[in-house]
Formats: structure tokens, sequence, C-alpha cells
């Protein structure tokens, strides 16, 4: 069967290469193809002094994997798209390992010179509050030894900026006029979220749009719709969930002291119901986020300030999924120990695996991870939180960036005491190559984020007091015309204690688990890389892992890694 | 600057009307404070009264204040009947809304007039709180009794026993009774049929002929039964009969008239409460849902005669169960 596929394959190429050289451009191809072997082995200390004997603690694995776009262009208005993924793990027996499936598949095109559509799968974003994947927990600044991995993941759950995945239809158009306004621009879409069982899960949708008004290059304004909902019929219940979401924002964009200055606004409001389920809450609030920024061009520097106020019921399905599913299991050393624990996902698990990731947005209000995120867990669209923020911007051969948040939250969880947030996010890009004038590329790349929350409370057993401290650094040396040698390094501490809220299914809290972290991460990684074009490389490398938690909740451990990674893109 | 101004202006409108969130909590989820702190009892916990007299409708109510919610569980035992009551909840008070109870039981046999033990157990605390308290008169039953057999067999009830091996169908008199101080105790071997035994039970030995005094509503009145499942022997039916006189001539005719059955599978062990909606019972033939043969109406009001079979699995051997409390009750299952 399988090498049926593989003739199918070659001949489907192969009308495709006769078809392009009779009609040119008519059919192109796009995809790309991945190999990585890896020989892992793990090292577990625990409190026992016995050593690990039930775990297995040395594994080698990998896998070849190709993926073929065909893309079909019959008239000059339309296009069609439709990618396959051939995937083969290494060692299944007589192909037993090898995976066939339609990665992506979409239609797309232009309605009368005006109106462009697309249908099947769509990257859609709206407002970072309406419909947004805000990577809340990403690494801003991460060594390119490490971002190789990162990357793999955007490409395997399709993130470009902040869009999620989903399926369904998306118009977009907009009109030019000559007075009062510029341009009205509008788009909408439909997607579907899920597909009824016909019993107990009734198909969910999501639907939203907005209208853009520019009135001129000064001032722009915008209303954003964004509707969450069960289509009633598709299961006896007549019960049906309903998340609303509309907000307006508008961009003015002005001078101040002869220097660029621009102010931006969002606020909305959100409706989270189940009509007739009479344990469900009806929560409904509204968030504000004002934002202003000075560009002093003399300086090659860039200053913002702004003011985020998002109220403790405001829900938004859109913009408060996570990428990143802590539920998950690892994928690799699950369970280690002689007591077979569940290993904890460290943070080279949370910046490699994608196994971990969400393709699209969550019907349920995911977890957040205190180690990780725990100050905004869901980005600027985090709920019950107020406050300031300042951003500071460089810009020359070098590049340095500087953010803090100073947040408060707006009614207490669990008490009537507030949570303060502290973050601060520095990163900094030095390129030694430009100062030492040598054409070999030479580039140094440091990052820092540090995270405080804080509670004194009224009794003493609500009291918080959490830290966290993320911090990295990245090599990148060219040995040789196209060959690079990189190195990096990640730290995370974290230190304190502080609540997590167990939620319900109507997202309401209705338990509080104290935590206590004392916990230290380092993750080393040294290789080389070749690059044959800019999107082909081959890599070998090298990284190790250490995860110490000094309250012996969990096991130390050690993971060393040997990795070979080819990827190309075309 | 005149611009920067306006903006400013405007957005201090929008950060004033953010800051006067209406209807504000005054905080989310359950106290921390009561989550995370020890367990302290703030009022004793304590009853209204020492006796109680439930026949005149008397309850008896605790009460006690923590300082936290709690999950709790008032165990209440007869010393001498040995049943058992468990009110149970989660809160931080127990009071007349939680804490009452009216004499039922939850595991029997049924309370008499006897010295109970009342303790309050809560969950992850080790102190138990104890109490005493005096049944100086039993719950009232509310309903009409078919059977309770303190006074034996009634005459005018009709028992038949198969000749198997150690029969024993009969009223007994031991501690093992749920309520009075007997019960009817159904077993023995019969391997040539499913029959054990029945009793019929007509309208007739009531002095209600020809039909049992009864409410016309069917969705209103309900049939209970106490029964035993024995431990460690084989499984046992009990199948009510409900034969309906239509025309009250005093005759129930098998091809006229509609007979309803509830079938009972006793697969547990000890004394179980069993009840079921008249509306509910259905005609069955073999065990199989069948078409009734009268009018097809569930009329309480015109049975006739309640037929009690004791069956088994030939092949099996030797099947026991007991039954006691035979009533109808009206808007709701009995609640003894």
């Amino acid at each position: 069967m399988q090498r049926l596929l593989y003739i199918f394959i070659l001949l489907f190429v192969g009308k495709g290469v006769f078809a392009q050289t009779a009609k040119e451009r008519k059919i192109s191809y796009i995809g790309g193809a991945r190999s990585l072997m890896s020989d892992n082995r793990l090292i577990v200390s625990d409190t026992t002094a016995v050593d690990d004997t039930t775990t297995a603690l040395r594994n080698q694995g990998g896998y070849a994997l190709i993926d073929l776009g065909v893309r079909i262009m019959p008239n000059s208005q339309t296009e069609i798209m439709g990618m396959f993924r051939i995937r083969n793990g290494f060692g299944g027996f007589w192909g037993s390992a090898v995976t066939f499936d339609v990665r992506q598949l979409y239609v797309k095109g232009i309605i009368a010179h005006a109106i462009r559509y697309q249908l099947g799968d769509i990257n859609i974003k709206q407002t970072p509050f309406t419909l947004y994947n805000h990577h809340a927990d990403a690494i801003d600044s991460l060594p390119a030894v490490f971002s190789m991995q990162q990357d793999i993941v955007r490409y395997e759950k399709f993130y470009t900026q902040n869009t999620w995945r989903m399926q369904g239809a998306h118009v977009d158009g907009g009109l030019s006029f000559k007075e009062y306004i510029r341009e009205l621009n509008f788009d909408g879409f439909v997607t579907r979220m899920n597909a009824t069982n016909f019993t107990s899960v009734p198909d969910r949708l999501m639907a939203g749009g907005s209208v853009e008004c520019v009135q001129s290059k000064h001032l722009g304004i915008r209303y954003t719709l964004n509707s969450v909902f069960d289509v009633r019929g598709t299961i006896p219940d007549s019960n049906v969930f309903r998340n609303t979401v509309q907000s307006v924002d508008a961009d003015y964009k002005t001078t101040l002291a002869k220097l660029p200055f621009s102010v931006s606004a969002e606020a909305g409001r959100s409706m989270y119901r189940y009509t007739h389920d009479t344990l469900s809450p009806t929560l409904k609030d509204y968030f504000l986020h004002a934002h202003a920024k000075l560009t002093i061009p003399r300086y090659r520097m860039q200053v913002a300030l702004g003011y985020l106020n998002v109220g403790p019921n405001y829900r938004s399905i859109g913009a408060q999924s996570k990428d990143v599913n802590y539920e998950a299991l690892p994928g690799y050393y699950e369970r280690y120990t002689n007591a077979q624990s569940q290993r904890p996902l460290s943070i080279l698990d949370v910046v490699s695996n994608d196994a971990l990731y969400q393709r699209t947005v969550s019907n349920k209000l995911m977890a957040p991870s205190l180690v990780y995120n725990n100050a905004m867990p869901y980005g600027l669209a985090t709920f019950n939180r107020a406050g300031l923020y300042a951003q500071w911007h460089y810009q020359k051969e070098a590049s340095f960036s500087a953010t803090y948040y100073r947040l408060r939250e707006i009614v207490g969880q669990g008490t009537e005491a507030l949570r303060g947030f502290s973050v601060l996010k520095t990163q900094a890009k030095l390129p030694f190559h430009t100062w030492l004038k040598t054409k070999k590329l030479f580039e140094m790349q440091l990052g820092m984020q540090w995270q405080g929350v804080s509670r004194k409370g009224l009794y003493a057993v609500d009291a918080v007091d959490f830290k966290s401290t993320q911090a990295q650094v990245g090599l990148r040396y060219e040995l040789a015309k196209h060959l690079e040698l990189l190195g990096g390094w990640m730290y995370n501490r974290t230190q304190g204690s502080d609540f997590t809220a167990e939620r319900n299914g109507y997202s309401e809290i209705t338990y509080f688990n104290q935590h206590q972290y004392n916990l230290k991460q380092q993750v080393s990684a040294l290789g080389l890389r070749y690059n044959f074009t800019s999107n082909i490389y081959l890599s070998l490398f090298y990284q190790q892992q250490g995860y110490a938690d000094a309250n012996r909740q969990q096991a130390d451990f050690t993971i060393r890694q040997f990795n070979i990674l080819y990827n190309m893109l075309f | 600057m005149k611009k920067i101004f306006t903006l400013g202006c405007l957005f201090s409108l929008l950060l004033l009307q953010t800051a006067c969130r209406k209807d504000k909590p005054a905080f989310e989820g359950p106290s921390i404070q009561e989550i995370y702190s020890n367990f302290v009892m703030l009022q004793p916990f304590k009853a209204d009264r020492d006796s109680v007299n439930f026949t005149t409708g008397e309850q008896v109510q605790f009460s006690a204040t923590f300082n936290k919610v709690v999950e709790w569980t008032i165990h209440i035992q007869g010393q001498t009947s040995r049943g058992v009551k468990h009110i149970s909840g989660t809160s931080k008070q127990i009071d007349a809304s939680n804490g009452r109870w009216d004499g039922s039981v939850s595991e029997f046999p049924m309370f008499g007039n006897e010295n109970c033990s009342v303790s309050l157990t809560i969950k992850e605390v080790s102190d138990t709180f104890r109490l005493t308290q005096k049944i100086v008169g039993i719950k009232a039953l509310n309903g009409f009794m078919v059977a309770d057999f303190e006074t034996g067999i009634k005459p005018g009830w009709v028992r038949f026993a198969q000749t198997g091996a150690n029969m024993d169908f009969q009223v007994k008199t031991d501690t093992l009774a749920p309520q009075g101080g007997k019960y009817f105790n159904m077993a023995g071997t019969v391997n040539w049929d499913w029959l054990i035994g029945l009793i019929d039970y007509p309208a007739t030995a009531y002095g209600t002929a020809p039909t049992f005094p009864l409410s016309t509503n069917a969705d209103a009145v309900y049939f209970n039964c106490l029964i035993y499942g024995v431990p460690n022997t084989n499984p046992t039916l009990v199948l009510f009969q409900f034969k309906e006189d239509e025309n009250a001539d005093g005759v129930i005719n098998a091809n006229t008239d509609d007979q309803y059955d509830f079938q009972v599978n006793v697969d547990w062990v000890g004394w179980k409460l069993v009840s079921v909606k008249y509306k509910d019972v259905t005609t069955l033939v073999n065990g199989v849902p069948s078409t009734p043969k009268g009018n097809g109406i569930h009329n309480p009001d015109k049975i006739g005669k309640i037929s009690m079979l004791h069956l088994a699995n030939p092949n099996d051997g030797f099947a026991s169960s007991k039954i006691d409390l035979l009533m109808f009750t009206e808007n709701g299952p009995l609640k003894p």
C-alpha cells in the first residue's frame, strides 16, 4: 500500500512537471523536508539514593518527512493549494512507521478585483483582545541554536505572526474615497471549531469581522466583532454556549516637538454564557488598552507608555487561548524514577517540543504555568489585570530593548488582598562582526525576563511571594563560508510560593492549590550549522538540560541530547 | 499640543470609566484563608432537644458553626435497633436548612423507641463530636399498608409454596426485621420451576372490596417494599402483579382486565427500599413487555389483587430473599 502511494506521488509530481512546462506557472510546488536524528540520555538524581533501574535511560530516534504542496492557478484570480505529508519514523518495520496525511488545503482568489476570499485552511488574527495568538510564554530573544527547534514548532503549528490556524471561510476587501475618508476596509470570517457528535456535543463555530475606517494618514478607527457560538439544533439539548467580544480601536499619528508620535487605544467588552444552564454564570466585563509611542530618530530610539485594564470576567476564547498546553506529556522520557512519576515539563520541552503546542484556539480556558509565565499567562488579554507598562527600544548596529509592566489584580482571588505583578524584559543583539569590521558573522544575543508576584495577605496564609528569572545567551560565529558555530545557554530560576486556581467548566474558580518552588533549570547547547541557502541547512548540535528542584517535589534530572537536523523549505 | 491635550482628556475619561467597575465582588473563588487555615469549631455541636417524638411530627435540629467550609456528616445510630441515619453537607454551619432529622432511616432496620448515639465527623479533622438522643415516638408511616407481617399471615391472603427442598416460606421473628419485629422469609430449592412460592393479597382481605382504596391518579401512587438480599446465595427475582378489576365486579378476568407487573432483580446484599410509581409499571409476560388485556390505562383505584411471587432459576439451586413493609404511598415514594 505504501509503495502504491509513492508511485501515486511520483506520477502526480511528474504530471505537474509536464503541465508546468506546457503552461508556464499554472502549477507550482511548495513545501519542505526535514530529518531529525537524536541520541538521548537521561540521568536521574532521586532522593532515595537508589539508581533509577526502571526507566530506559538511553534512547535513539528520529524521522524524515516531506511536505509536498501543489499550488494550482487555473486563472489569474484563483489559487488552489493542497499539501501532503509523508513521514517516516526511523526504525519502523517494513514501512510500518510511515504516515501519509493531508497537511493543508485551501482555495483562495479575488472576486471582481475587489474582494479577496479564502476557503479551507486559513490563518486568522484580529486584535489582541478578540482573536490573537499571543505566544505569551515565548522567549523573546532565543539563541539561534534553540530557535532552529522553535522554528520547527512554528512551522508545524502554522504560527505566522500571531495567527491561529482555523478551518472555514474568510473574505476581505476595501473601498477608497476621494474626500472625507481615505479607505473603508472590511473583513469577515466563519470557522468551525468543533463538529457535533449528534448527541451531546453541538457544532461550535467562530464568526467575526471588522470594519476599518482610515480617515487620513493620521487617524484610523476600527470596529471588531468576534463570536463563538454553538449551533442550535445540532444536538437535542437546546442549551447553547456563546462568547461574544466587541471592540473599537483607534490609531492616531501626529508629531510631538517635531518627533513622530502615535497614540493607539482599544476598548471593548465580552459576554460569556450558556443559554439554558441555570448553573452557568453570565460573565460580562470590559477592557481598555491604550498606548502612546514617541520615536526619536536622532538617537535611534523609541519610547512607549501603555495602560492596560482587563476585567476579571473578561472572556475571549480567541484571545485567551494559549499556544502551550502544560497538561500535555513531554513526549519522551514521560515517566522517570523507580516510582515512574511523571517528568515535569522543562524549559527545553517548552521551547522545542511541538507536541505541547496547540494548532488552534481552545474551547476551554487553558491552565497557565507559574514557572514559565505567572504574571501575564494570556498576554495582554490576561483577565483581572490593571496597570501601566513602559517600553524602550534602541537600534543602531546593536539593538537593545526593555519592557517593564507594573500590574495589579482588579479583584482578589481567594482573598480581598490583591496580587501585584512586575515584569521586566530586556534583550540585546550585539554585532561584533560590525564592530570588529570583519565579514564573518559574529553575533551575540542576550535576553532576560524577570517576574515578581507578591501579595501582602490579610491573613498569613494568603500571602504570596513569587519570583521567576529567565535568562539566555546566544552566540553565532561564521567559521567558514556558510558554516556557523552556534552556542546557547538558557537559565530559569523559580522561587517562592503562589496559588493556582482550579476552575470548573464555566471558568469559575472552585479551589486554590498552593505551590512552593525552589527550582533551577539550565540548558546549554553547542552546534554547527551549514547553510546551503537561507532556507536549507544541516545542523549537528549537542544540548544538555538540567532540572533541579531544591524542594524535592520532583526528582532532579539531566538530559543530554545529540541531534542531527536537516531542514529545507522550498 | 492641543491634540495631545484632547487625547489626554479622552484617555482620562476612559480611565475613569474603567476604574468604576460595577458589582465587583470582594474576591473570586473560595476563601484561601478558609481553605488553608486549621479547623476550629466556633459554636459547639448540639441538638435542640434531648428526646423526640417523631410520631407527633417533632424533628431534631442539629447545629454547629465552623471557621471554614467543611464536608461534615452526622451519624445517628439506634442503640437497640442498630438502624442508622446519615445527614451530610458541605458548609460553614449546620442549621435548620441542612441539619434536621425527621426520624427517617438511611440504613435499615428502622428506628424504634430507643436511645441513639449521635456523632459528627468532619473530613480531614480527627476529632469526633458526640451527642445522645432519645426517641420516644417513632416516625409515622403515611400510606396504605399492604403487609408488614407483624400479625403474621392475615386471613384472606393466599399463600402457596412449592414442595421443594429446604423450603422456608413463612413469617420470621428475629433481629433481622427491618421494621417492627417480623418479616416474611422466602427460601427454598425448586429445581423444576422458576416459582418458589407466592402470596396473593386480595382487596377483600382489607375490607375494601372489590378494590384497594387508592387514588385514581397513577402518577401520584407509589408502591414500596423492603427487600433483603441474602449474601452468598443464587440470584432471585421478586415479581409483583397488580391485577385490576376494571368493571369492579369482584372478578379479575385475565383476558379482559389489565395486569401490570413490577419485577425486582434482587442483586444487592441487605435491606433495601424499593419504590415504583404505578404509572411506570408495565405488563410483562415471562419478563418481556407485553400489551395489557384491558383498557390499557393504569387505574390504581381499580387494583383488586396483588400477587407477590418469589422466583429463581431452577438450575441454580437454593435461592433466598426476605421482604417486609409492602405499602402504597401518595405523591412520592415511602420515606421510612
